[in-house]
Parts: structure tokens; sequence; C-alpha cells
């Protein structure tokens, strides 16, 4: 019986990471012109390597007539105002949390990479 | 006045992660906002104030000082443990006015164009693109900054054009603290701009043929680069074809340059007998782990630049799990015999699609490298005429003594006039591996020692060669830069301390200078080495 148990908390586990792996993908548009905004500091181990990266990570709390949610540049970071590249991410927990609230919470995780301030 | 922002930092990595690096400080330094300071030469000058300052005040400590742009140079070229500069933010353009040509000069003037040394290549394409003009050739990328360019030797695979600092003809240095520190170079026999302009950037002029060829593959150590003086040419497109060809055809273009009577045509790229036309760019990518008769090659020709064309790039991209490369790699590690077949199935993400075929700009055609991941690269300078023998002692060495996680590649550029440039023969064929980076293991061996074995290759079999300077290798090989470039790395030494002071000659050494022996101060100077001031 144990190892029954045991053998099917394992398929759960499994199926679980798989489902977690396939349901996590991002989009990105990159701008075709421009340099996009360096930082030196960042050495993460992705695209945003050297890059300036501004990440939006946060849930917002919508009404049920909310159709869109907008943001603009922050301008620590953005000084030129203009992006670069605009990343959007989905994961299992957002479609989850926008499932089980009725659309009243959304997860959202953008990151944006915006232009080099020109001279 | 401008702004250095200083971050005290215990170590720096290059972007593909070639280190770390012990590093004390960083420092980023921004310009004067165009609300206080106007003109864009007030806030050049400005910002050549502040550099001085970083100079002075890196030498009152006894630190040594290096600037970087984008930290593309696998080897440890841009780094110094003491201070770091990052100059990215730099990236004003002057314009240069009619009158502000040298009277002797052969320049058509409107080709004539100043940038500021953290433009990247891209920033510098789309200045141009505004005027209908181009870079004659880049890094086969854009994001390098003009500065990194010239000083390590960036190139692409231009055939008759060279490298970037070919098409360079003006350098603004900063060579210390003091108000004449700040000096305009240009070639004595090719003079650019008017002392008028020199002025205008408060630079006292130095015109002198062999002083300037030095400092245009600086390696970091003339100085501060504040300011380059390019000639552009015209915009034009580029017809870009990829074919897998014969690999003896390939081989023998490599080898004769000889385009016209080769077996290698490309329908509309002939001439009126169907003889075939001289390309721009070729370029040949070898997978040494496979047994094929063909190469996948790649060949450019210009065309003159119309309106409307194809938009060049592709609208969907899709790039492969970066941690699948990381556990291909570690694997590979653990083992080596895995590498030819994970190269084989990656191959499609490595090569360039065959029969591809595009039209675009120079900026457009060679766009965005995106980071990887960790990566090194080997890239050796061979005459053209060797080109063939050298790839295939290096092919084997790759096979029989690795394998090696990467592939081969040949590129080729015309020989450059800087005294320090790798692509000193009449054609320099470059043989580089890239791939991704790997650790040591008891069945893998170390990437100095694969750069080590690839030396001694080459060596052993008398082929005369060079490395790229921004590139992985044995630097400290015994002997490496006299066998590399002879009597040249004296004369650059000696213009290098003709130009700066003993305290400064220190100051803008590094490590890699140190290891490769070009650090070393020569006394006595010779007076033929002491550069006018005209």
């Amino acid at each position: 019986m144990q190892m029954t148990t045991t053998k099917w908390l394992l398929r759960l586990g499994t199926l679980s990471i798989f489902l977690l792996f396939i349901s996590c993908y991002s989009v990105k548009l990159v701008s075709t012109n421009g340099a996009p905004n360096p930082d030196p500091n960042n050495d993460s181990d992705d695209d945003y390597r050297n890059k300036r990266v501004i990440v939006l990570d946060t849930v917002i709390k919508a009404g049920t007539t909310t159709d869109a949610i907008g943001f603009k540049t922050q301008r620590d970071g953005c000084e030129s105002g203009k992006l670069h590249s605009v990343e959007y991410k989905n994961t299992l927990g957002g479609s989850l949390l926008y499932l089980i609230t009725f659309g009243s919470k959304r997860k959202v995780r953008i990151k944006y990479v915006c232009m080099k301030p020109e001279n | 006045m401008a702004t250095t922002t200083t971050y005290q930092k215990s170590e720096w990595d290059t972007l593909h992660r070639n280190g770390p690096f012990k590093l004390k400080m960083l420092q980023i330094t921004e310009l004067e906002g165009k609300a206080n300071i106007p003109s864009s030469v007030g806030r050049y000058n400005d910002v050549a104030k502040e550099i001085q300052r970083l100079i002075k005040d890196a030498q009152d400590h006894g630190h040594g000082f290096r600037a970087y742009g984008s930290r593309w140079s696998m080897s440890n070229i841009a780094h110094h443990p003491d201070r770091m500069h990052f100059n990215s933010y730099m990236n004003i353009d002057i314009p240069i006015l009619a009158g502000e040509v040298h009277a002797n000069s052969p320049y058509d003037s409107s080709n004539l164009f100043f940038f500021e040394c953290g433009n990247t290549i891209k920033e510098i394409s789309q200045a141009l693109g505004a005027h209908g003009k181009s870079l004659k050739t880049t890094g086969a990328s854009n994001g390098q900054t003009i500065a990194g360019c010239i000083s390590t030797g960036v190139h692409g695979s231009a055939l008759d054009v060279g490298s970037v600092q070919d098409y360079v003809v003006g350098l603004n240095l900063i060579v210390g603290p003091n108000d004449n520190d700040i000096v305009y170079l240009e070639r004595n026999t090719r003079p650019a701009l008017s002392d008028a302009f020199a002025q205008k950037i408060n630079a006292r002029v130095i015109r002198d043929d062999g002083l300037f060829n030095a400092a245009l593959v600086s390696l970091g150590s003339f100085g501060f680069i504040h300011g380059v003086v390019i000639e552009a040419e015209d915009r034009f497109l580029l017809k870009r074809y990829v074919r897998k060809i014969d690999k003896n055809t390939a081989l023998k273009l490599a080898k004769t340059m000889d385009f016209k009577n080769s077996d290698f045509t490309i329908d509309g790229e002939t001439d009126a007998n169907g003889k075939g036309n001289r390309p721009y760019h070729y370029k040949i990518f070898i997978n040494q782990y496979v047994e094929d008769d063909e190469y996948v090659i790649e060949a450019m020709y210009k065309k003159p630049y119309t309106t409307p064309y194809p938009d060049p790039f592709t609208t969907i991209e899709k790039s492969v799990y970066r941690d699948l490369i990381y556990l291909l790699i570690k694997i590979s590690e653990k083992f080596p015999s895995t590498i030819p077949w994970f190269i084989k199935r990656l191959e499609k993400s490595i090569l360039p699609d065959v029969n591809e075929e595009t039209l675009g700009t120079l900026y457009e055609t060679f766009w965005d490298a995106p980071y990887q991941g960790p990566a090194f690269a080997c890239s050796f300078g061979v005459d053209h005429k060797n080109s063939a023998r050298a790839l295939k002692l290096l092919t084997d060495l790759t096979k029989n003594e690795g394998p090696i996680p990467g592939i081969f590649a040949m590129r080729f550029a015309k020989q450059s006039e800087a005294t320090m440039a790798f692509t000193r023969f009449p054609i320099t064929c470059m043989i580089e591996i890239d791939g991704v980076l790997w650790q040591k293991s008891n069945k893998l061996m170390s990437l100095t020692e694969f750069s080590r074995r690839m030396t001694e290759v080459l060596q052993q079999n008398n082929i005369p060669f060079t490395i790229h300077w921004g590139k992985n290798a044995d630097w400290g090989f015994p002997g490496l830069i006299e066998h590399m470039y002879g009597d040249n790395a004296k004369t650059w030494k000696e213009h290098r301390n003709s130009l700066l002071s003993p305290e400064m000659a220190e100051l803008f050494s590094n490590d890699f200078l140190k290891t490769t022996s070009l650090s070393n101060v020569l006394v006595p100077v010779d007076d033929r080495f002491i550069a006018p001031i005209v």
C-alpha cells in the first residue's frame, strides 16, 4: 500500500513539474532600431546581461469590468522613455490565479529594456 | 558637469563570462544634460575634463585605469584589477563642418564623421544612415563600441576592405591629466581634419604616420580613446546567399580568392561572360566532426542602395532553452565523445539555413548578436594562401586531442596598416573556433591547453600566424608576440613610449599587456619616435 502511494506521489510530482515547465513561457518583442540601454552591473545569465532591465512583477487587483491594464515607462533606468524590448511572461500560477479569482487578480510579469539615451 | 558614479566591486567579468577577474572599482561616467550644456562640443569637452580628473585620481592612488565599452572581448584585454571605466554612455557625435577638413585631406568631406568612444556600431550605423552613409565593414555584429573595436582589431569578412580600424582616420586621445594631454592624432601623409577642429576639442595636433598606425590597434594602452574620425561611404545593400558547395572548391577559393575562375557561381552574380563576381564577403563554416564532401558557405555581394527592398528581419525567432545547452556541456565534460553528436544535433541553431537569401544594409545584415551563455572563441590569422593547410592542422588537432565543443569558420580581411593588427597578411584568413565554454575535466583539456596546442601546431608546421587580441589564447606562450609580429612589436612599444609619460604608460598598462610583454618601457627613446607637434 505504502509503495503504491509513493509511486503515485512520484507520478504526480513528475506531472506537476512537467505542467510547470510547459506552462511557463515568454514572448518578447524587440525593436530593430536603436541600441538597448546598457548596464555594466547587470551580470545576469540571460539575454538581459549588460542591459538595464526593468522588471514589473506584481499582482494587480482589477474590477470585473476592467478590460486592459496599462503601464508607463519609469524614469529611473528609462531616461530615453523609448522602448527597445518588452517581454511578457506567462506562468501556470498566474493563469490559475486569474481563474480562481474570476479575473479580479491578475499576475503581471513584464521585463522591458529602454533605448540607450542619445547625446 | 559630467558625473561619474563609482561602484566598489570585488570582481568583473566579460560578456561571455570568460572570467571572473578581480576588480576594486567600476566607474561610470554620464554626460551633462543638453539643457545645461546645449552644444555637443561643449558636452564633449566637459566630459574630457571629467576623464582627466579620473585619471589624476587613479594616479594619485597609485592605481591603473582602463576604459571598456561592451565587454565583448573574451581575453582579459579589457580588464584592470584597480579601476575600470565604462564608457558606453559617452556617445556624442560631432558634425564636421566643411571648413574643418584639412586642406590636404584626400577624403571626401561628406564621408568624414566624428564619434565619441562609447558609440556602438549600431548607433554609428544609424547616425550614418541618416546621412545616406554606411560603415565600410563591422565585426559581423553591432553591439561593440567603436573604441573597443579598433583597440582589439575587430574584423568582419570583407575581403577587400579590412577591419574596423582601417577606416579610422583620426584619433582623439587623452593621455594624462594635464591641459596638453589631450591629443588629436592622424596620419601626416593623409590628414583628415584641420587644426581648427582640434582647437575646438582643446587638443594639440600630432600628425605622424608611424604613431598613428601604432595607436590604431592600441590594445587599450595608448591613453583613453575619447573620439575617432571615421571615413564612411555611401550607403549600400548586401545581397546575402548561403550555399552548400564542394569542400575543395570552397577551400580553393580561400586559397586563391579567384572567384572569376572558380566552379562556384551564383545565378545573377556573374559577369557578362558568366564568370563569378568577386563577393564583398566570403565565409566558410566547418563542422570538423562530420565527414562531408560539402561545406556551408556564405557569400555577399554589394548592391546600390535603392528602396523599397524586402524587410530583412525575420518576424519570429525561437531560441533553445539555455539550460539544455548547459546540461549538454556538463555531459560533454564527463563524456567528451558525445560532443560531435551534440554539435550535429545543434547544427541547425549554429549554422545558417542553406539556400537562405537576404537583402539589407550592412547594419541590417550584421545585426544584434545576443548573449547566449558562456562562450569561448579562438581565432588565428594566417595568410589566405596557407588557409587550407592551417585549417587541416587545427581541425585534426581538435578531433584528435579533443573533441572540443565548438565548430570552425573561416573569414577573410584585407591587410591593415595598423602596426599590431592581426590582419597583417595581404589577405588574412581568420580561422576561428567558437563554442560553449567548458571546464577542464580528466577527459577534456582546458581551453588554455587547447589554445596552446593550436599555437604549437602552427609553429611546428612553420605557418606564420597571428591571434585575435580579443579572443581566447595562451597569451603567456613564450616569445608569442615576437614570433607573430617581429620588429613591429618593438616599433609599437617605442611609439607608445613616445606618446605616454612613464607614469601614464604604467597607468594604462594591464595584466594582458604585462603577460604579452608589451608593457615594457624602452629607454632611451629614439629621437625618431618623438612625435612631431604640428
